[in-house]
């Protein structure tokens, strides 16, 4: 039987009664919003601290705000009728079966908004893809569990780059530059994601992606990797660092300096040749020679499955090693570093592993036993499927005292 | 008393010159018997019933859900604390990945199996479904799949590259375990028994319903099964596909995925999300169709616009199809891509209100009794409601950049399946179990576990909206200290919040297997009509007899059998409507005017036989194909005795009847 007509009459009985009590307790859902408000959380992505963040975050906050009304909405309607409609042993109702009139409405309703939602939506992708605006370029490359930046010779805001760069966990920029980032992998997926900055984009071996990437003020945005990448996703981290046009030239002038090799005799000196033994089959230190004046080459495409090993001719401009996970400095300089102000942040970057910040106890442990901190896929009796390569960094059982030569060695790694 | 003990002897042999109508064992080709037993184990391992089985999936999923709740209780000690170490990275990758399968593939999916297969043919007046032996075979399936899938725990490790098992990290260079390949058969396995029941479901719907019931007057919770068979016939195909591809490259030397050979990752992505987000709408679809049972019933009058929730659901599992790239904005695509799907997926918002939107009308000008089915029926409204509010802020794309792999597309989906799809098949237990079982569930008991689960559900998910806009990543063994934040945002104490409610929800959950125990010893017999319902599955005995239906209904409306009960007199005060029948005088009408005839299906070996077969060939694939041959001729002996087996069993194969108190004439002719 159609009793749209009765529904009518039903739904013309709203008795207005005006108690709201659980409208206030549902109103606890806005708490969400306010994740805005957070204090020294660097990864909160309602804090944008570049323009490509910006436009994002100035998409998604009306979003949430209508969200969160329509969700306010809905609970309060529906507490109301929990409240009102409750048994107390009234007779069973008309058996009415709807009112398309306001089904219609309330079908229309939710289509507007999605609508209005959906313009400017289409509009900021279009907008956050644009590449005609680029002043320097970056290449990001993903491999297990680690990023490398490439930064290709040429103008790079304003500064020139008359060599290429290799670096690897902290990409440096120049900051309120507009770069854009060519990103892909060697192995499997991953996703570069600096929520300060920008929405994540997947490095996918194979393809060429591209983010912009652009920092209003100097100062250092931590990200992590988010596409899951295997044993050691958690700790494949990394950041950018954002520096003004002077200090970034001073950071490319000292990426791009000779090597030096250490003073013979010193702890370091003993230093280069153990590296040299044992390290320098994957890890690249530019510069460095044998004894005999041959410029030594690693080949880690022999021994690595992604066919590279992070570079090491500067270890110690960066703050953390390994996938930027272990802190090359105290708790104290991070801090201070981390929450530097814009003007003195670049200053305090470029120096920034100092003897009285450095924290050598991490470096030590990893060049002790590095699947030990980080879980790789480096287990020697396991390697029947990789072909005999390894996924991460192996054990290379060194002894104490070669770890002593070889932190003196590193430590001038500047 | 045990029904249809023995075929009728009356009508096919009595004129001489008819052939027989049934193929028996004594008429067939082979000498293939029929198994008979009608208690005990066989009964059941052998039965072609669709309540039987139905009953066996709850069974099974229900177990499969408490490992799936166990890996999750694992996950949430591991992330309770900033670099735990509960789990190691590569024991807490498998547990995340079997959370999820286990989940999704071994709980939501066959325990709306289970209600599908249970209540479908009582809620259209059938007497079985249309394919009863294959529909065995499927329940056969999902159990042998579900076991062959976790024994990988015990063979080398489980499949440790996420429930999406993005390529190439599961190729064997990056997860050279075995635990891929047992995922990779063990979800073909269990996707067999997807499509053959939806095949066998779509054919009841669409040719047994009772007479008089058109499309249109169907119960609710039938519609949103019949869509949710067609997104599993037309998605199944597309994972099924995937699967061979994946598991030729790492078995067979194929490179469908390896960027060596030129291979394109996002083949997978798209393969497996073509899939994967129709699967969604398979996961939550039952449950909206349960709920739209209980409001309904609860409120004491029909739902608010069913053509729209009708409609709705089909516009659901239509537009299902075109928004599955919403899970790869940060993949790469593209803008154009994107902004197309991701309008695509704010359209898909809109039939999802209209279901809102109706729920809540129903209930309004209700007289509404909160029992715990329709405590757990609102539940879903709330809970899906804040799931779906948070969908549409995914569905920004640009805004979905920043939150996809996130904590907060973690809450997002656990409140749209667990408040939305789990609530909701807990509103079915309590709702339905008096017609299974024929006893009530404790109220008790069941109040308390409804609140415990949804508290628990706000608790542990509603943090995880904090978590993900505080920038912390899904799927990561350790969070670290240094980036907890401090004040009201804090990482780590709303990490230890979500672990605290994760046992919250695990206690609701054991006060519902308590609730199971306690309601079994007491022995009360539930009445026959506990919640004054509506539907036609309340028309008949409870538990229903094994022919479900003396005499099958005839239908004349929606809501046919409260339609049976009420009817409107006039009063001084304008129309009432009053109770003209009880459930028991119906019974008894419909008792007292017996179908002659009843034709059931005999119970067959070869369902399990042939279900027992396909593990033996996956282990087959892993280990050694020479057990997949093994595993093969178990396949084809059983396709050959299911052909060759006579289509009811004889005569003598029977007991000799016990007793003369039946009035009917039954038969368990095919």
């Amino acid at each position: 039987m159609d009793r749209s007509d009765a529904t009518v009459s039903t739904l013309g009985d709203m008795s207005p009664t005006p108690r709201r009590r659980k409208a206030a307790a549902l109103a606890a859902g806005t708490v969400l919003l306010l994740a805005g408000c957070a204090k020294d959380a660097p990864q909160d992505y309602f804090q944008p601290k570049g323009e490509n963040a910006r436009t994002i975050n100035d998409l998604q906050v009306p979003v949430f705000l209508i969200a969160g009304v329509v969700g306010i909405v809905v609970f309060a309607t529906l507490g109301y009728i929990v409240w009102k409609f409750k048994d107390r042993g009234q007779d069973i109702p008309e058996q009415s079966h709807g009112n398309p009139k306001l089904e219609i409405a309330l079908t229309i309703l939710p289509a507007i908004i999605l609508a209005g939602i959906s313009v400017p939506t289409v509009v900021t992708v279009f907008e956050l893809d644009k590449k005609d605006d680029t002043e320097c370029i970056i290449n990001v490359t993903g491999q297990q569990w680690w990023w490398e930046y490439d930064y290709a010779t040429g103008d790079c805001g304003g500064v020139n780059i008359a060599e290429p760069i290799v670096t690897s966990g902290e990409l440096v920029i120049p900051a309120a530059t507009n770069v854009l980032l060519r990103i892909t992998s060697r192995d499997v997926i991953h996703s570069y994601w600096i929520p300060a900055l920008n929405g994540k984009r997947d490095a996918v071996p194979g393809r060429l992606h591209t983010l912009r990437m652009q920092a209003d003020q100097p100062g250092l945005y931590t990200g992590q990797c988010t596409e899951f990448c295997g044993l050691s996703h958690a700790r494949m981290r990394q950041a950018a660092v954002a520096l003004n046009q002077s200090d970034f030239q001073a950071w490319v002038d000292n990426q791009l300096a000779p090597y030096v090799a250490p003073e013979a005799g010193t702890l370091a000196a003993e230093g280069e040749s153990t590296y040299i033994a044992n390290c320098a089959k994957c890890h690249q230190v530019n510069g460095i020679e044998n004894a005999d004046g041959t410029p030594v080459l690693s080949e880690p495409d022999l021994y690595v499955v992604s066919g590279v090993a992070p570079n090491l001719s500067k270890l110690m401009t960066r703050t953390a090693i390994a996938g930027w996970t272990f802190d090359l400095i105290t708790e104290e300089c991070r801090e201070a570093l981390w929450n530097a102000e814009p003007d003195e942040f670049g200053a305090m970057y470029l120096n920034a592993v100092t003897p009285e910040c450095l924290d050598e106890v991490a470096l030590r442990s990893w060049l002790r036993n590095p699947p030990g901190m980080k879980p790789m896929y480096v287990d020697s009796n396991n390697l029947g499927s990789t072909g005999g390569k390894y996924r991460g960094m192996p054990n290379l059982n060194l002894k104490e005292d070669q770890i002593d030569q070889l932190i003196a060695y590193l430590l001038e790694r500047k | 008393m045990a029904i249809i003990e023995r075929p009728s002897a009356v009508p096919a042999t009595v004129d001489g010159a008819a052939a027989p109508e049934f193929v028996t064992t004594s008429s067939a080709l082979g000498n293939f018997r029929r198994p008979v037993s009608t208690t005990g184990w066989k009964s059941w391992i052998f039965t072609v019933d669709h309540k039987k089985i139905g009953i066996m999936y709850g069974a099974v999923s229900l177990f499969f859900f408490l490992v799936g709740g166990v890996e999750a209780l694992f996950i949430r000690l591991q992330l309770a604390a900033p670099d735990n170490t509960v789990l190691s990275a590569g024991l807490y990758n498998e547990m995340f990945t079997m959370h999820a399968t286990t989940m999704v593939f071994l709980f939501v999916m066959p325990m709306a199996a289970a209600f599908a297969n249970y209540f479908l043919p009582l809620q259209i007046g059938a007497r079985d479904v249309a394919f009863p032996r294959m529909n065995a075979l499927g329940f056969w399936l999902f159990l042998f799949g579900g076991i062959f899938l976790n024994t990988s725990w015990f063979l080398g490790g489980a499949p440790d590259g996420g429930w999406f098992m993005y390529s190439p990290n599961s190729s064997a260079l990056f997860s050279p375990t075995n635990g891929v390949d047992f995922w990779v058969l063990g979800l073909q396995i269990t996707g067999i028994a997807s499509l053959v029941g939806a095949i066998n479901l779509i054919v009841t719907v669409l040719n047994m319903r009772a007479p008089g019931m058109k499309l249109m007057q169907m119960p609710v919770f039938t519609w949103m099964v019949l869509v949710v068979q067609f997104l599993l016939l037309f998605a199944m195909p597309v994972i099924t596909v995937a699967l061979f591809l994946l598991s030729f490259q790492r078995n067979f030397g194929a490179t469908f995925f390896d960027v060596n050979q030129g291979a394109d990752p996002l083949l997978w992505q798209h393969l497996f999300w073509i899939f994967g987000h129709p699967e969604v709408y398979i996961l939550i679809l039952p449950s909206f169709g349960i709920i739209s049972e209980v409001l309904p019933t609860f409120a004491r009058k029909p739902l608010f616009g069913y053509k729209f929730v009708v409609f709705s659901g089909a516009a659901i599992g239509f537009v299902g199809w075109g928004v599955w790239a919403h899970h790869m904005f940060a993949s790469g695509l593209g803008p154009v891509s994107v902004a197309v799907f991701s309008v695509a997926t704010m359209l898909i918002a809109i039939p999802t209100g209209v279901k809102i939107v109706n729920w809540t009308l129903t209930l309004w000008g209700g007289k509404l009794q909160y029992t715990t089915a329709m405590l757990f029926a609102i539940g879903v409204i709330v809970l899906f409601t804040i799931g779906g509010l948070s969908g549409v802020t995914h569905a920004v794309a640009p805004s979905d950049t920043q939150q996809t792999d996130t904590y907060h597309i973690v809450a997002h989906f656990h409140y749209v399946i667990v408040g939305g799809a789990v609530m909701g098949l807990f509103a079915g237990f309590y709702f339905w179990w008096p017609k299974v079982f024929g006893q009530l569930l404790s109220e008790r008991l069941g109040k308390w576990n409804f609140w415990l689960m949804f508290f628990g559900v706000n608790l542990t998910f509603a943090p995880m909206h904090i978590l993900g806009l505080q920038g912390m990543p899904r799927r990561m063994v350790v969070w670290p200290d240094k980036l907890t934040g401090d004040g009201f945002f804090d990482i780590a104490f709303w990490n230890k919040i979500a672990s605290v409610g994760s046992f919250v929800i695990a206690t609701g959950v054991l006060l519902f297997v308590i609730n199971i125990f306690v309601t079994a010893k007491r022995k009360v017999k539930a009445p026959l009509d506990p919640w004054d319902a509506r539907t036609l599955e309340w028309i008949t005995a409870s538990p229903p007899k094994e022919h479900n239906f003396d005499r099958i209904p005839t239908v004349h409306a929606l809501d046919e059998f409260f339609h049976r009960k009420y009817e409107e007199v006039d009063t001084e005060n304008g129309p009432r409507l009053v109770k003209v029948k009880t459930a028991e005088e119906i019974l008894a009408e419909e008792e007292a005017n017996a179908d002659r005839h009843i034709h059931l299906p005999s119970p067959s070996y070869w369902p399990i036989i042939l279900a027992l077969g396909l593990p033996i060939i996956a282990y087959g694939v892993i280990f050694n194909l020479l057990l997949s041959v093994v595993g093969t001729a178990v396949v084809l002996l059983a396709v050959f005795g299911w052909c060759l087996e006579p289509s009811v069993a004889d005569d003598s194969d029977y007991d000799p009847p016990t007793g003369g108190d039946s009035t009917k004439e039954l038969a368990t002719l095919g």
